[in-house]
């Protein structure tokens, strides 16, 4: 007994004061202050909401809908930002090159071009596909090219000296010393791919998750906007968390990179 | 003998967040006089870093009693000082200003402590590495500066942990003589864990010597040697003998399998 | 820097200078070439990259309706020119400057107390979480269109947005700084008689302040995003994000453009000088670990 309190202290907390805020939410809308449905909501109301929207199926083709051009954005910039940045860690001289335009680019903020990639490319996939990819990319050149220059030479001395070839060098040593950095890398990049779906989004759009939470706003519908931006959070959590268990199933050496 | 330092029936458990229990200390007891130097060996893990700690007034103990001077401890005071196993040096100050810490906390000005921490630099054989940061250093120097802290406080009461364990042997000579020509001097109580038979024999005038956790204290082994002691007398059949003894107790309590 | 303060910090005795000069030559010559090979290649090729974006119109013939969101290097150039010369950006400058300095300014204020406080409470840190950590996970745009209900069209949105990018940063740096301090050095210093007060200032504070810079570093960012985002969206009608979207909506590109080097030089110019910062107060730490 003292053994599971002990072990499950932190999240037994975290639920009960989760749990402790919506119950709070709800009874100060209900008993405390009268609710405006103007400029507030409350979870009944909200969870309700979000079941209507999940029955008409609305929620999920919303969900369809920003997916696609996550998954096309996302894939281009692993491939492209892995690439580019083995290629700068792998030639020394590439790397001196690329480095200081591509950190000018990743440190200014890149939404900033975003109306013109809409304008350009339109309010389709592709428009917020090309988005997703220019702001995700930078994380994978960056982590990749530190990847690849903390590939520790004693390590692919040691290697060969036991009698390994180029194959054994490349899954031996510096496939996962630089695996950890690409993960670490999407985790960077998944954040800011939800900023480029929404950008995209509120831009210009006639669905997904981003134009809904817009225009329910519009119309007023606060308590479905609250359950979309409920959904958004959770997919958010959903994938940085999910990523960050994988870091620290697949590389426990690494635990908190 | 009048008890300086009482410890009774002492219990310590450690309640770790999100882990089992660990009791540390059961039932310990012990009684040293003003003025005398006292050493403590026991096996590793077996809770002698707590009791410093306890007596320091940093970990409350579960029950018991532990006394300074009739006093209870209920936290720590400026009347003691400790040398820490794991040097415990601010990384972000320099050798000089680690060394003042003690003295900055009593509120000591900073001209007047400035003297008084390059004396006991100088002491410790670290002058000219005044301006070091810690991460410079070598771990014997960091032990070193460790030493000069606790002893630019001038405690009546000094606990050491393990203080030379890091120092090479000629530096471990040279440190255990001026630490015997300051206990002389300036009369203080010193408690004194090491792993080091001849180390507790030579410096000590009692050992205590404790079971493996949860830790007592097993055995108190008297060292009737003459003061002051000198190196050579490290090669005479009486110490021999005192080194044989304490081995004799040490050994039953220690077990290859660690203390699980 | 000029030759009086040059000479008066030399650790260099001034009668050793010209020894070293003389059989070296040869030798400094070439470590010149490979001190600054990297910097050569990097500036080298951001002005081959501009060279190229410059010369493409001279030598691709644009279509029509394409020729509307081309610009060049020097057309974005002379507009940046001509907006600060004639002082027309100026208001837009301010209001985006005092909107990030408040946002960001409050966002300080508020993420170190809170961190020290759920540093060093295992109870509010576990309390408190999961709140961080979906706030922090999710993109904090998605609260825009909330942030315009409650706060209006104006400079508080735009503040808050800024205020909410950047202030989880802050607080996750400080507190995982505060968490990280050393048990026994909090130990040592309580033993010499130190109050909590002390502990904070001789323990805790100079051991997370590493990590609050790294903390800084990302709000700024954050900062900046939120003032693009926040005045893209109807945040406010003035700012910089704002001439930049309108300009879109013309086609104005280079003025787009020159919006966006605006940017890109503010957030170059904070993170450089938090660098500095960086590098002043972390004298005591080893080389390996200087940066992270
Ligand atoms: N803060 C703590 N939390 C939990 N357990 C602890 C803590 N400090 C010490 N312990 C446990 O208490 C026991 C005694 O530790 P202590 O440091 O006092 O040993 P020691 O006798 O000084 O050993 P050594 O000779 O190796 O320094 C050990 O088993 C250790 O695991
Ligand atoms: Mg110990």
């Amino acid at each position: 007994m003292n053994d599971f309190v002990y072990k499950w202290r932190n999240p037994i907390f975290g639920s009960v004061s989760v749990v402790l805020f919506f119950l709070g939410w709800e009874a100060l809308l209900t008993w405390a202050i009268p609710l405006n449905p103007f400029i507030m909501s409350k979870p009944s109301l909200i969870f309700e909401g979000l079941w209507l929207e999940m029955q008409s199926g609305q929620l999920w083709s919303d969900l369809l809908i920003s997916g696609q051009p996550f998954i096309f954005g996302f894939g281009a910039a692993i491939v492209v930002g892995i690439f580019v940045g083995t290629m700068m860690g792998w030639r020394a001289r590439v790397g001196y090159a690329l480095d200081p335009l591509l950190t000018a680019l990743y440190a200014s903020p890149l939404v900033a071009i975003a109306p013109l990639v809409i304008i350009f490319f339109g309010v389709g996939v592709s428009g917020k596909a090309i988005l997703i990819f220019v702001l995700c990319v930078f994380p994978f050149v960056f982590n990749t090219y530190a990847g690849v220059k903390s590939v520790d030479r004693l390590l692919v001395n040691v290697v060969r000296s036991l009698g390994g070839n180029e194959r054994d060098i490349y899954l031996k040593v510096i496939v996962p010393s630089v695996l950890p950095f690409i993960i670490a890398g999407a985790r960077y990049a998944i954040g800011r791919a939800l900023v480029g779906i929404l950008v995209g989004e509120f831009f210009a759009a006639t669905a997904g998750i981003g134009y809904r939470i817009a225009w329910f706003s519009d119309m007023f519908e606060l308590s479905r906007m609250f359950g979309y931006i409920l959904v958004m959070m959770v997919v958010a959590v959903l994938f940085t968390e999910g990523i960050r268990w994988a870091e620290r199933a697949a590389f426990p050496w690494r635990v908190g990179m | 003998m009048v008890a300086y330092i009482e410890a009774k029936n002492v219990n310590l458990i450690f309640t770790p967040p999100n882990r089992m229990p660990v009791t540390a200390l059961k039932d310990f007891n012990i009684s040293v006089g003003e003025g005398e130097f006292v050493s403590i060996v026991g096996p590793s893990g077996c809770g002698k870093s707590t009791f410093l700690n306890v007596l320091l007034g940093l970990i409350p103990p579960h029950s018991g009693e532990m006394a300074i001077n009739g006093k209870r401890v209920s936290g720590p005071g400026q009347d003691r000082a400790m040398v820490f196993q794991e040097f415990g040096l601010l990384p972000w100050r320099t050798v000089l200003n680690n060394v003042e810490l003690g003295l900055e906390l009593k509120g000591v000005a900073t001209s007047e402590r400035r003297p008084v921490s390059q004396k006991f630099i100088e002491m410790v054989g670290l002058a000219g590495f005044e301006g070091h940061y810690p991460h410079e250093l070598s771990g014997g120097m960091k032990q070193r500066v460790g030493l000069a802290r606790a002893l630019a406080t001038d405690p009546d009461v000094l606990l050491m942990d393990e203080p030379f364990a890091a120092l090479d042997a000629q530096t471990r000579d040279i440190m255990q003589a001026e630490l015997l020509r300051i206990w002389q001097e300036a009369k203080k109580t010193v408690l004194f864990v090491t792993h080091q038979i001849e180390e507790a024999v030579y410096l000590s005038d009692r050992v205590i010597v404790m079971t493996k956790r949860p830790g007592r204290a097993k055995k108190i082994i008297d060292i009737p040697l003459p003061r002051p002691r000198d190196y050579e007398m490290r090669v005479t059949q009486e110490f021999n003998d005192l080194k044989l003894q304490l081995w004799n107790e040490l050994k039953d309590e220690l077990t290859v399998h660690g203390n699980g | 820097m000029n030759d009086t303060t040059s000479t008066a910090v030399s650790p260099v005795p001034a009668s050793a200078a010209p020894v070293r000069d003389e059989g070296l030559g040869e030798i400094t010559r070439r470590t010149f070439w490979e001190a600054n090979e990297r910097h050569a290649l990097g500036i080298g090729f951001i002005v081959f990259v501009l060279l190229l974006w410059e010369v493409i119109p001279h030598i691709l013939t644009l279509s029509r309706g394409m020729d509307l969101f081309f610009t060049t290097p020097t057309q974005v150039a002379m507009t940046l020119y001509n907006m600060f010369a004639s002082g027309e950006i100026w208001p837009a400058f301010k209001f985006s400057a005092v909107a990030f300095s408040v946002g960001l300014g409050l966002s300080i204020v508020a993420a170190l107390p809170l961190g020290v406080i759920i540093g060093r409470s295992h109870t509010m840190n576990a309390m408190l979480d999961p709140f961080i950590t979906a706030f922090n996970a999710t993109p904090r745009l998605v609260f825009l269109p909330i942030i315009l209900v409650w706060f209006g069209i104006g400079m508080w949105s735009v503040v808050v947005v800024v205020f909410i990018g950047a202030v989880f940063p802050l607080l996750i740096n400080t507190y995982a700084g505060v968490r990280n301090a050393d048990r026994l050095l909090i130990n040592v210093v309580r033993s010499f008689g130190a109050s909590e007060w002390q502990i904070n200032k001789l323990v805790i504070l100079p051991n997370s302040m590493p990590f609050i810079i790294a903390g800084l570093r990302l709000a700024i960012g954050r900062a900046i995003l939120g003032i693009v985002v926040a005045e893209f969206f109807g945040g406010s009608s003035e700012g910089i994000g704002v001439m930049m979207n309108d300009a879109a909506g013309k086609f104005q590109v280079d003025i787009v453009f020159a919006g966006l080097v605006i940017f890109m030089a503010l957030s170059l110019v904070m993170v450089g000088g938090v660098k500095v910062l960086e590098a002043r107060l972390s004298r005591w730490r080893p080389e390996n670990v200087k940066s992270f």
